[in-house]
């Protein structure tokens, strides 16, 4: 299956499949876009303003995902202790950050008309920006060594740790009492919203993964080719040289 | 203009800026490994 896995990343992360990516990201985005401010209706107690929806919850899911990498990508390391897997993690949590930090900020936005607050210390919010403080330490502490081993053990220790945030973030709303809408989509007797805004939410989420695939193969490029520079810095002929 | 408006605006330019701003943050990066390993190369190259 690891196999699998590799030969379809090495496909994705091919020039053309890089570029192919690309072009169906922005594609996929701009028909979401269309689909959540035109197509579908306003929300009759909301208005305007619960469009938002269409890009904080693709950003929230994106973000579970990427996490989600981020752990089975660290087990995959810890097993095989191949450099790519480590690389693969690596990249997954900077752009988990990225959403996590956007499903934020999104939600203030949201927030902020809808609750008359730009942030309360309610259990959904708490929880996720725990989430982005166990991220961006994950992201801290592979700064701390340059030996690559020692920053990969490290990094996946807590990426797998990391990763128990995610349910009790998703579970929040239904173990405590919470400011923050429950699930819609995801529930007991399906979902709980119109057939035109299930539509332009599940293309959102759609889009927010190709985008993800994409931001995927972009910076495992760069991962390769900062490892590329690092190992040539090193190089022991550099050191004869100097 | 609807009440509110100005909220849902500010989530897709926000949304637009992060993920374009990542983008061009991700070319500059490879830019500059490709640059650096290739001057090191380089180096390496003239000094053997």
């Amino acid at each position: 299956m690891a196999a699998t896995a590799e030969r379809a990343l090495g496909r994705a992360t091919s020039r053309g499949g890089e570029r192919t990516l690309g072009i169906s990201a922005l594609l996929a985005l701009g028909v979401s876009a269309v689909l959540s401010l035109i197509v579908a209706p306003p929300d009759a107690v909301q208005g305007e303003v619960q469009r938002i929806m269409y890009v904080h919850v693709p950003a929230a899911w994106l973000a579970y995902l990427s996490f989600f990498v981020v752990f089975v990508a660290s087990i995959a390391y810890l097993r095989t202790k191949k450099t790519r897997w480590d690389r693969v993690a690596a990249a997954s949590a900077e752009i988990g950050v990225l959403f996590t930090a956007l499903a934020i900020v999104l939600g203030m936005l949201w927030g902020k008309p809808v609750w008359g607050t730009w942030w309360t210390w309610d259990p959904r919010l708490t929880t996720t920006a725990v989430l982005l403080l166990i991220y961006v330490s994950y992201l801290a502490i592979r700064r701390i060594t340059d030996n690559p081993s020692r920053r990969a053990r490290w990094a996946a220790v807590v990426g797998i740790v990391g990763f128990v945030d995610v349910p009790i973030v998703h579970l929040s709303v239904v173990w405590w009492r919470s400011l923050h809408q429950g699930s819609t989509v995801f529930r007991l007797g399906g979902p709980e919203i119109e057939g035109t805004m299930l539509l332009a939410l599940l293309v959102g989420v759609a889009a927010f993964t190709v985008t993800y695939a994409y931001l995927m193969t972009l910076r495992l490029r760069v991962g390769r080719l900062e490892e590329r520079a690092a190992r040539e810095a090193l190089s022991p002929l550099i050191g004869a040289e100097r | 203009m609807a009440p509110n408006v100005g909220y849902v605006i500010a989530a897709y330019v926000v949304t637009a800026i992060a993920l374009g701003g990542y983008i061009l943050r991700l070319f500059a990066r490879t830019r500059s490994a490709k640059r650096r390993a290739q001057t090191i190369a380089e180096r390496r190259h003239g000094g053997v």
